[in-house]
């Protein structure tokens, strides 16, 4: 399954602050900056192609459908 | 002369049409207090309205009562709006009620003191419940009405700083008296888990007191409160404060302002990234910059710079271990030619005929005394020998043929009875002297 943009970003946090712990060696930190540069560039992509989600309404019947606001 | 007799539906339906006429009757304000109370089962509300002196029958119809944000009953002082009219079936007129209030604001505020300071006594309001709103939500639940300004700014909100966050709406009257049981059944249900929300909007747009009352009620205020999900109200405005308000997780001053709270804009989501990006640069750079000074002080080491040094240390030690081992094997040799010289000198060594002295000694005792026991034993056993040959003379039967007994055998048995020879038997006579060989010819037992 794709990543979610949240969970990528919220990886992306967790490998920034562990590096700036500093405790990490040179080979696992290339590693992980491979990984955190992957992070982002997916992020990035995620926020330039996103479209607008469709909102949703519940109604009587408990069932979610297109709602649009009325102007 | 009937005709000046009136039929009284005809008289009434006049007197209607001079209520309905008049244009001070069209739009009446009253102040009373209800009396007679009736709720009927369709939804129209009946009571009386009245004062010290004077009382007027009133009707609700259920267009209007569905409005109310409170439920009315006897001995309640009210501010009421609407028309009056006759009701020709009774031959009545009554108010029709538009509006209704609860008559003094003041019962209001002291209402929500009372509800405020309850609360905050069991703790609701504690800083320490209230939830974090998080930062980047994928999906936001909204309660309030589907119509109004209120939805429209927080979707256009949404839409407009984070456009890939979901949103689902849960409608919900947020005026008269059913609101705040259907504000409650929607942050259950969009509570649930079955929506998979951050964060949850509870709110409506501006309004009077009464407008906003149904986000004072204490059970609306006990569902923000038990609701998992984190909530941000946003009733009315700036200067509204509900209890809703002081329950919820955070307060937005207005619907814009809690779409604003609940997601962030693409912008500060790239400006994070961007810094994310600095950061993780300026770290890989320090780091690599560290590593390289750490190489550099080790490859710059004395000994990694003047390799010889390495080795001349070493050649100095292997002197020192040539020497030792010389000087051992100096001491080695010389103890050994100690040992030599002392083999050397020995008295055995250099007389080695002395030793063969000895043994030549020790030989020719050894060959005296061998001689010696040897000529013990022969004369010993020559004397035995004699004595034995005397004793075997003795007993030898050939010696008693000396005396001169004959022998007589037969293929070399000695023969002792007459019986064991037959006539014609070849013997040997054996004589001290000689022998004979015979033939038998005569047996006598």
């Amino acid at each position: 399954m794709e990543k979610s943009f949240e969970d990528a970003l919220k990886e992306l946090e967790v490998i920034v602050k562990e590096l700036e712990s500093g405790n990490v060696e040179l080979d696992a930190a290339i590693d992980k900056y491979t990984e955190a540069m992957k992070l982002a560039k997916y992020c990035n992509e995620k926020l330039k192609t996103a479209t607008d989600k469709v909102n949703k309404i519940l109604t009587d019947n408990k069932e979610l459908v297109d709602f649009e606001i009325s102007e | 002369m009937n005709e000046k007799y009136l039929k009284i539906s005809d008289l009434n339906i006049y007197i209607k049409t001079i209520f309905d006429e008049n244009p001070f009757l069209n739009k009446v304000f009253l102040r009373g207090e209800i009396s007679n109370f009736k709720n009927h089962s369709r939804g129209h509300l009946y009571f009386t309205l009245k004062d010290e002196a004077s009382r007027i029958s009133a009707v609700m119809f259920y267009s209007s009562a569905i409005t109310l944000n409170f439920t009315p009953e006897d001995g309640m002082n009210v501010l009421v709006e609407g028309r009056i009219s006759c009701y020709p079936a009774q031959g009545t007129y009554q108010i029709y009620v538009e509006k209704m209030e609860p008559d003094g604001l003041g019962n209001l505020y002291i209402e929500f003191e009372k509800l405020k300071e309850k609360l905050s006594k069991e703790g609701l309001f504690l800083e320490e419940c209230k939830k974090a709103i998080p930062k980047i939500p994928k999906r936001v639940g909204i309660i309030t009405a589907p119509t109004g300004a209120a939805i429209k700014d927080i979707i256009s909100t949404i839409k407009r700083r984070f456009p890939i966050c979901e949103t689902i709406l849960f409608p919900a009257l947020v005026q008269g008296r059913d609101a705040a049981p259907d504000i409650v059944r929607q942050i259950k249900e969009a509570d649930s888990g079955k929506y998979d929300l951050d964060v949850l909007i509870v709110g409506r747009g501006g309004g009077s007191i009464e407008d906003l009352w149904a986000f004072n009620e204490e059970i609306v205020a006990r569902a923000i409160y038990e609701a998992n999900t984190p909530i941000i109200s946003a009733v009315g405005h700036e200067i509204d404060f509900t209890i809703a308000d002081f329950v919820a997780d955070m307060r937005a001053p207005t619907p814009t302002g809690a779409a604003e709270m609940a997601v962030p804009t693409t912008t500060e989501i790239i400006n994070m990234l961007n810094s994310y990006n600095i950061r993780l640069n300026e770290f890989m750079h320090n780091l690599i910059h560290k590593s390289k000074l750490r190489l550099d002080s080790a490859t710059s080491s004395y000994i990694l710079k003047n390799p010889l040094s390495l080795y001349e240390l070493k050649e100095q030690k292997l002197d020192n271990l040539i020497e030792i081992l010389n000087n051992n094997i100096t001491k080695r040799i010389s103890n050994y030619n100690l040992i030599l010289n002392n083999f050397n000198n020995s008295y055995i060594l250099k007389n080695p005929y002395s030793l063969f002295e000895v043994k030549k000694e020790k030989l020719i005792y050894n060959s005296n005394t061998l001689y010696h026991n040897l000529n013990n034993i022969i004369t010993k056993n020559n004397h035995n020998y004699q004595i034995l040959l005397n004793t075997l003379k003795l007993v030898n039967p050939l010696s008693i043929l000396d005396k001169g007994y004959s022998l007589v055998t037969k293929d070399d048995t000695i023969i002792k009875n007459s019986t064991n020879l037959k006539i014609n038997d070849i013997i040997k006579i054996k004589m001290h002297e000689g022998s004979v060989t015979a033939q038998v010819e005569e047996i006598n037992k």
